[in-house]
């Protein structure tokens, strides 16, 4: 996840066109975004009329021995202060209230399209990448419109109205001192280069640092029992001091520009002063003008600077951008019908497949041809080695993904006629590694009808035979299953995926089974389980033990996305086919004897 | 995370690291202070330097000064951005120097701490030393010389301020503590909401992994929506304080953006009827009007530091409570080589517990003969990891000793001992490296040969040179994904290639299909061939590759044998063993 974020790459294609979308998403935010503009431009011309005011009491009041012009000018000076203050505060505000409130809406759009994608997509993408559009990227924008924004807009207002401002007070000293810009445009973009390859450098080099020291500690146990850690720390070393370098790179360039500008800022006041001074002297220069331009000037550099820092934020927001438009950009490949209809209750649960073809790359299919019909009520015990094509088979049961040819059918009606709601209600996939969400034992269990009452929920354990066991946790349902993170063990957390499933009650489950093995003790009371909640349901179970097959009512064997095996356990044992071979396999896997006979079939 | 004050002892021990850190590269930090210094010099003269152009050239009507006057002027500009330069460049010399050299102590640290430390330390906490810590530990170095030079400039310019105008001098005075006050406070406030502000950033980086990774769950149950509700709930979370902080932040920082411009109506004011009644020049009234505008910024660092600077000591407290963990296993001193012989091993009345925990294992005794495999078979938590992680060291007994070839293993050499016992663990760690690399992991100087070699004794050869770039595929976090079976296979050649005397295989065989088990089954049975093997078993296929079995429960030997004798006389075991199922029989 964090090597997504320092890795990524800014540069932006179509910056233009990136923006005019990104305006039309928060087209109904334009008239706080009004009140905020017309904010900035009060506060920035009050902040700019000072120095005129400070000119009119220098010629008018001190230079004419006038206390009362004098006073009147501070008096109008601090009035315009009181008005910079509300509108600066007003403004600042206002602007990040318009970006805050885009930011959030941003957030819930991309999260809502990423959520209605299809399981391919999210097959296809690695998580951290999808995290980091939702947290790093969503950050950029953040930062820029908390401080980049409100930088731009006073900027921008104060070049421009210390422009005027220094016109105004004389054109003739003003052309002088705008020479210099095209110098300080110059340097800016000079360093703008070299900065943006200097800190590209640093971004790649802290993800490479971050990389090397999240394996230095996650691989920490095999370093040691390899005595590799003088190694390690070499390596480490070696990575960390690129990046110690690649900083320094940016430091050089950083304590070039700075001064750099700064003595431009120098060289604008020695102007002013030489020959402003001059033309004070000669006459053609009221003394007040000359003080007013110098008050100007440190106005008129600092706007500049400030632009060029907010560049790299303005740059990572777009890139930002482009990113999350792309998310948008995507087109999930189930959708749901124009005119969907719902299941016709009572749900019956037989499922057929109808000649059915589906590849994830549609060149290379991984079902071919299928036909399968599923009974209702029984159970189907679906094998086969490694790629065989069981679980696409299951994904495509429930429509996470669609054929390419032929047609799936629930109760006669083809999925992708049924409406979502209407399936999600009926089908349930179980994944059988038990994923938890963050939040209570209740959560959890009732993930799928929030609606239960807790009695529903302790009837949903009792009936599976885990009430005992959530009685015994310190705070029952509420006991949040992520604090106890680690504690709750593998059987623990596939017992409340069983719990969840069962709470949903749907008429047809398609079951993958876990791989991953369980203490016996757990594993029996797994098994339990998986038989209250399969009862009286059509079921398709993916297996990958012989005993699982063994209890089914039927077992289908695929081999290259073909079902070539169909039968009751007994028929198939009999046929001695393919599923001689798979069960030969898993009994020397089973074994108790290992090269012997005996074992789960030894009786 | 509470504020911690500058007076705890653990604050105060940061503080002192940073301070060591600070003398290792005094050479930098003494110039970029003497560089601040120079600049601050040249700051506060420019000002004063173009009163005396207002004073002596301009109103005292000396146009021949006019030029000399301002070629000081640009000398001394000059000046000011050669400190500007030196400040910075060397700062930031200091501060990622010191960031790099403390991340390079942590990382040599970490991996020096054992396992029992390891075991009870979240790796994102590690991340967090290393990182987000150090980042705070290096904004010190790089703002302290700046600071310094800072804290001198108020003082000089107050001094000069008064010298200017008596009156006008004493208001400036007033305001610089109030201001620099105000400085502080608006640091500290926006300091604390910004970080329960980054909570709330976290809070969605953590809902959103978790709706992307229960996607298959969410999607299977249909409940996109709710999903959507949390993440709309954490944003409008992240909105509120955000939003909060903005209210902050739009209060004070106009302020600071008026101190000139108040200032400059101070002056006008004040002076303006001072310079009329006589009393000031009207270079003094300029230069007032510039010291001030000199000032905010100072101000606005300065109030930063010091409140950052409780912060970046908290966090260097929490790098030296790192660095002041002793890891609890090391060489004795003295310490000897592998005795000679062929891997017999003995526990001897052996115990182990947690500091402060219950016993993990109680009087364990058990004598596995050179060459001979044992498999150690137990219910979850009954210790049966931990029993044969004493054999390499990666934790020490309480109580007994753990010998090998008649030798305790506390007197052997760490290296050495390592050397000589291979570990295969339960989740084979691969790294960011070619499969060549990972391979030889163990014996970074082996040749293509015995690197070949190994994977061939673990049956992984074949499947390797299939890959797009055979032994040169990168693989781990950032390279190819390869299946369970595959890096099972490769963690058993990385074992190989050190041709170990002992072998701890650590319940190889988990989350793989059962083809691929009937895979690493065949390469265990070659790789374990005339070794001293302990398999730490869940599975009972496992177990046919072991001759004896010993059965541990709650810590204790509860019974040896044969796979056999334990089925036929010892209840427990198949309690552990035959209820995979309820009515399916495993015994014969």
């Amino acid at each position: 996840m964090m090597y997504a974020r320092y890795g990524a790459d800014d540069r932006v294609e179509r910056p233009l066109r990136l923006i005019r979308r990104a305006v039309a998403l928060g087209r109904d935010l334009r008239w706080p975004a009004t009140g905020a503009l017309v904010a900035a431009v009060v506060a920035t011309v009050a902040r700019l009329a000072g120095p005129l005011v400070v000119r009119t009491g220098v010629d008018e009041g001190i230079r004419v021995a006038d206390p009362g012009v004098v006073t009147r000018a501070s008096i109008l000076y601090l009035a315009l202060l009181v008005v910079q203050y509300g509108t600066s505060r007003a403004a600042m505000y206002a602007v990040t209230l318009v970006g805050e409130r885009y930011l959030r809406r941003l957030r819930v759009v991309v999260y809502r399209h990423l959520m209605g994608l299809d399981l391919g997509f999210f097959g296809r993408t690695k998580s951290g990448v999808l995290v980091s559009r939702m947290t790093s990227d969503m950050e950029a924008l953040t930062t820029f419109a908390d401080e980049g924004a409100i930088s731009v807009l006073t900027s921008v207002l104060t070049v421009l109205g210390v422009g005027v401002g220094l016109f105004v007070t004389d054109p003739g000293l003003a052309w002088l001192v705008m020479a210099l810009l095209p110098l300080l445009v110059a340097a800016s973009l000079v360093f703008r280069r070299y900065a943006d390859r200097a800190y590209r450098q640093v971004r790649e080099q802290i993800g490479l640092v971050l990389g090397a020291l999240q394996e230095g500690i996650s691989g920490v146990r095999v370093v040691q029992a390899y005595t590799q850690e003088p190694g390690q720390q070499e390596r480490f070393g070696r990575v960390n001091e690129r990046y110690y370098e690649a900083n320094l790179q940016a430091a050089r360039a950083i304590s070039t520009y700075f001064p750099a500008v700064d003595l431009l800022r120098t060289v604008g006041t020695a102007i002013v002063l030489f020959v402003g001074g001059g033309r004070v002297l000669d006459g053609t220069l009221t003394f007040g003008s000359l003080i007013a331009f110098l008050l100007y000037l440190n106005w008129f550099f600092e706007p500049i600077v400030q632009l060029s820092n907010v560049y790299n934020l303005a740059q990572g927001a777009l890139a930002a951008l482009s990113k999350l438009f792309g998310l948008l950009d995507r087109t999930p490949a189930v959708v749901e019908a124009a005119d969907p209809r719902p299941l016709p209750e009572p749900v019956r649960g037989e499922l057929v497949f109808d000649g059915v073809t589906f590849g994830y790359d549609p060149d290379v299919p991984v079902v071919r041809g299928l036909d399968l019909r599923v009974a209702p009520g029984s159970r189907v015990a679906v094998v086969g080695e490694t790629g065989a094509g069981k679980s696409t088979l299951a994904k495509l049961a429930v429509r996470f993904y669609d054929p390419q040819e032929g047609r799936v059918l629930l109760d006669g009606i083809d999925l992708r006629d049924i409406g979502f709601v209407s399936l999600r209600r009926h089908v349930a996939l179980v994944p059988q590694e038990g994923f938890l969400f963050d939040g209570s034992l209740r959560y959890n269990i009732a993930y799928a009808r929030p609606e239960m009452s807790d009695e529903e929920v302790w009837e949903v354990c009792r009936t599976l035979g885990i009430d005992d066991w959530v009685r015994s946790l310190p705070e029952r349902l509420d006991t949040d299953v992520r604090e106890r993170g680690g504690r709750l063990s593998s059987g623990e957390r596939q017992l409340v995926s069983l719990a969840r499933a069962l709470a949903a009650d749907p008429a047809l489950i398609v079951l993958d089974e876990a791989t991953s093995n369980l203490d016996p003790e757990s594993e029996a009371q797994v098994e339990r389980a998986l038989g209250v909640l399969l009862e009286g349901r059509t079921a398709i179970v993916i297996a990958h033990r012989l005993r699982t097959a063994e209890r089914a009512d039927r077992v289908v064997v695929m081999d290259a996305g073909r079902v070539v095996e169909d039968g009751t356990f007994a028929e198939l044992v009999a046929a001695g086919g393919a599923f001689t071979h798979l069960r030969s396999v898993w009994e020397q896997a089973e074994s108790v004897w290992g090269d012997g006979g005996g074992g789960s079939s030894g009786r | 995370m509470t504020t911690r004050r500058l007076g705890d002892a653990s604050v105060r021990r940061g503080l002192r690291l940073i301070f060591r850190m600070l003398f290792r590269y005094r050479r930098e930090a003494v110039a970029s202070v003497l560089f601040a210094l120079g600049w601050m010099v040249m700051t506060v003269a420019g000002p004063f330097l173009q009163k005396v152009v207002i004073d002596r050239a301009i109103v005292g009507e000396r146009r021949d000064l006019l030029a000399p006057l301002v070629g000081a002027v640009l000398a001394v500009g000059a000046g000011r951005a050669l400190g500007i330069a030196g400040r910075r460049y060397f700062a930031f010399r200091v501060s990622y120097r010191a960031e790099t050299d403390l991340r390079n102590r942590i990382f040599e640290h970490i991996q020096r701490l054992t396992f029992s430390y390891h075991d009870r330390t979240a790796t994102g906490e590690l991340m967090a030393r290393a990182s987000s810590d150090l980042s705070q530990v290096r904004l010190i170095y790089a703002m302290l010389p700046i600071t310094v030079a800072n804290v001198v400039m108020f003082g000089v310019v107050g001094g000069l301020l008064v010298a200017l105008d008596p009156v006008l001098g004493a208001v400036a005075l007033a305001a610089i503590p109030a201001l620099l006050g105000l400085a502080v406070v608006y640091a500290r406030v926006v300091l604390e909401t910004s970080f329960e502000v980054q909570e709330r950033l976290a809070d969605m980086a953590t809902v959103v992994q978790e709706g992307v990774g229960g996607i298959r769950v969410t999607k299977a149950f249909g409940r996109e929506m709710a999903e959507v509700a949390r993440v709309e709930a954490v944003a409008d979370g992240i909105f509120a304080k955000t939003m909060q902080l903005i209210g902050k932040r739009a209060a004070y920082v106009p302020v600071f953006e008026l101190i000139p411009s108040a200032a400059a109506v101070a002056v006008l004011w004040i002076g303006g009827l001072r310079v009329i009644g006589g009393a000031m020049t009207l270079g003094d009234f300029v230069a007032f009007s510039q010291y001030m505008v000199i000032l905010v910024f100072p101000l606005r660092i300065t109030g930063f530091f010091f409140a950052e600077l409780p912060r970046a000591a908290a966090a260097a407290s929490r790098v030296v409570e790192l660095l002041r963990t002793a890891p609890d296993i090391v060489d004795a001193p003295d310490a000897g080589p592998m005795p000679p012989g062929n891997g017999e091993v003995r526990f001897c009345h052996v115990g182990f517990s947690y500091p402060d925990g219950p016993p993990v294992l109680e009087d364990v005794d058990l004598r596995i003969p050179a060459g001979s495999a044992v498999a150690v078979v137990g219910s979850t938590g009954s210790g049966k990891t931990t029993l044969a992680y004493l054999v390499p060291r990666f934790y020490d007994p309480s109580r007994g000793q753990v010998l090998i070839d008649g030798v305790d293993v506390r007197r052997i050499r760490l290296d050495d001992l390592r050397s000589a016992v291979a570990v295969v663990f339960e989740e084979p760690f691969l790294f960011s490296a070619t499969i060549r690399d990972n391979i030889a992991f163990g014996a970074p100087d082996a040749g293509d040969d015995q690197v070949r070699l190994a994977a061939r004794l673990a049956q992984a050869h074949d499947f390797i040179v299939e890959l797009p770039d055979g032994y040169d595929t990168v693989v781990g976090e950032r390279g190819l994904s390869l299946s369970g079976g595959q890096r099972q296979r490769i963690a058993l050649a990385r074992a190989m290639i050190r041709d170990p005397r002992v072998l701890i295989l650590d319940d190889a065989t988990s989350s793989v299909d059962a083809v691929t088990e009937a895979e690493i089954r065949d390469a265990l049975r070659t790789v374990m061939a005339g070794r001293t093997t302990i398999i730490i078993a869940h599975r009972v296929s496992t177990l046919a590759l072991a001759e004896k079995v010993v059965l541990i429960d709650e810590g204790r030997v509860l019974a040896t044998g044969t796979h056999r004798e334990l089925l036929a006389s010892v209840p427990r075991y198949r309690e552990v063993l035959a209820e995979v199922s309820p009515g399916e029989e495993v015994a014969p």
